[in-house]
């Protein structure tokens, strides 16, 4: 990306845009009798997010299902935790939308990393578990409680598998289901 | 005939959704849409049998990959007809999907609009559905204006044509006034008893004659039709499959 502003289709006139510096209403530069919205650029210092595979070159394979790799150029630094790592993932991996490891600072081996949503096809979103961390949102004094159980006192990432039962190594690797 | 046939709500809005489905167009819900699933379903199994259809939450009708091809599809005017539900529309058509309440303070977050503030100005013809009509959904205006009806000048917009369908009634937007216009009753139900669940007063179209128009009833062919092609389709392209063996009857 790298772009200054993108130009948009609709959502002037809206509350959306209302308070917003980073979108405003300017002549099309083609044709001035034409107003567009212009969104400014999101330039993010880092960026974090999870895919399925990472490799030796720090490529990284990561769900179609988003714009990962929209994210991935647009920021400078870029953190991808994945389930497993591999020697070498092929450019045209069908499995998933492959990002070069000329966009990635780090590669971080995070099994269940997406947990308790989905990573298909490791795993299913664990409905439970969503179910408990929406009710648990619902107030500062439930989130509280919520992120004292379930983040801070397991102390790690491995803590949490151990306490949800989530053994790494064995599963791993093979699609779920 | 002088009485409706016997339907499920769902069916009931269903056929009067896919009525505003035209032939040789492209036409799309979004996600979470079992009732415009099924008004598309119906309109290809019998009024336009050589439009696109695309469904979001459907494997079989849905072609893109992530969301942004969608709305890409959308910008280029490639798009005709869309289906959008708000939990709040008001005179102007400005509709509401973000919270209920004093916006910096709301009583009621929602999920937000995805894309709609797009679609609004993007897609030349769109449909507004709710499945209840009453005064905290047809409201004076808005509390927060997820998408407006009306542009700024010089504002570039693709949107031609807004029409509301609701259980009791459809409305269309008139560009003129910038108002909702009742265009048409169901059966059933009375301009009092409309006027009655609307919160704010409704303008006779136009082309009414002075008299509110009757929407024309749901048939036994529309229906058999949902009943048979559209529910099998529905099952057998795990389209909302569960909700359409629930929801619509057997023939």
């Amino acid at each position: 990306m790298g772009v200054p502003f993108v130009p948009t289709l609709g959502y002037a006139g809206s509350d959306v845009i209302k308070d917003r510096e980073d979108f405003v209403l300017a002549p099309n530069p083609f044709n001035p009798e034409e107003t567009v919205v212009v969104a400014k650029a999101i330039n993010p210092d880092v960026a974090l997010f999870h895919g399925t595979k990472g490799d030796l070159q720090g490529n990284v394979l990561v769900s179609r299902d988003g714009e990962a790799l929209m994210i991935a150029q647009a920021s400078r630094k870029v953190i991808v935790s994945v389930e497993e790592i591999v020697d070498k993932i092929p450019q045209d991996d069908t499995d998933g939308t492959f990002i070069p490891g000329i966009h990635v600072k780090a590669v971080v081996h995070a099994p269940y990393g997406a947990y308790p949503t989905a990573c298909p096809p490791y795993y299913e979103m664990d409905d439970a578990q969503m179910k408990r961390y929406l009710e648990a949102s619902s107030s500062d004094e439930a989130f509280s409680g919520y992120l004292r159980e379930e983040v801070f006192e397991p102390g790690s990432h491995d803590g949490y598998l151990d306490k949800m039962g989530l053994r790494r190594g064995e599963r791993i690797g093979e699609p779920v289901g | 005939m002088t009485q409706a046939p016997d339907c499920t709500f769902e069916e009931f809005m269903a056929v009067l959704l896919s009525r505003e489905v035209r032939d040789f167009e492209t036409s799309a819900c979004g996600a979470l849409s079992f009732i415009p699933a099924m008004a598309l379903l119906l309109a290809e199994a019998s009024h336009a049998p050589n439009g696109d259809f695309i469904i979001l939450d459907s494997p079989a009708y849905n072609p893109f990959v992530g969301p942004k091809d969608f709305h890409y599809l959308a910008q280029r005017g490639q798009l005709d007809l869309f289906f959008i539900s708000a939990i709040q529309i008001d005179r102007h058509a400005d509709f509401n999907l973000h919270l209920i309440g004093d916006p910096d303070a709301p009583d009621v977050r929602m999920p937000g609009q995805y894309g709609t503030g797009l679609l609004y100005y993007a897609v030349p013809r769109i449909v507004l559905f709710r499945t209840r009509h009453d005064r905290r959904t047809f409201v004076a205006k808005v509390d927060f204006v997820s998408a407006s009806a009306s542009s700024p000048k010089g504002m570039a917009r693709r949107n031609k044509e807004v029409v509301v369908i609701t259980p009791m009634a459809r409305m269309e937007l008139s560009r003129e006034l910038g108002l909702l216009e009742l265009a048409s009753v169901h059966p059933g139900y009375t301009l009092e008893q409309v006027q009655e669940n609307t919160g704010f007063e409704l303008v006779l179209s136009g082309k009414s004659e002075g008299e509110a128009r009757v929407t024309p009833f749901v048939t036994e062919e529309e229906l058999t039709v949902l009943r048979t092609v559209v529910k099998q389709r529905m099952i057998e392209t795990d389209t909302y499959g569960d909700m359409a063996r629930s929801k619509i009857r057997d023939p």
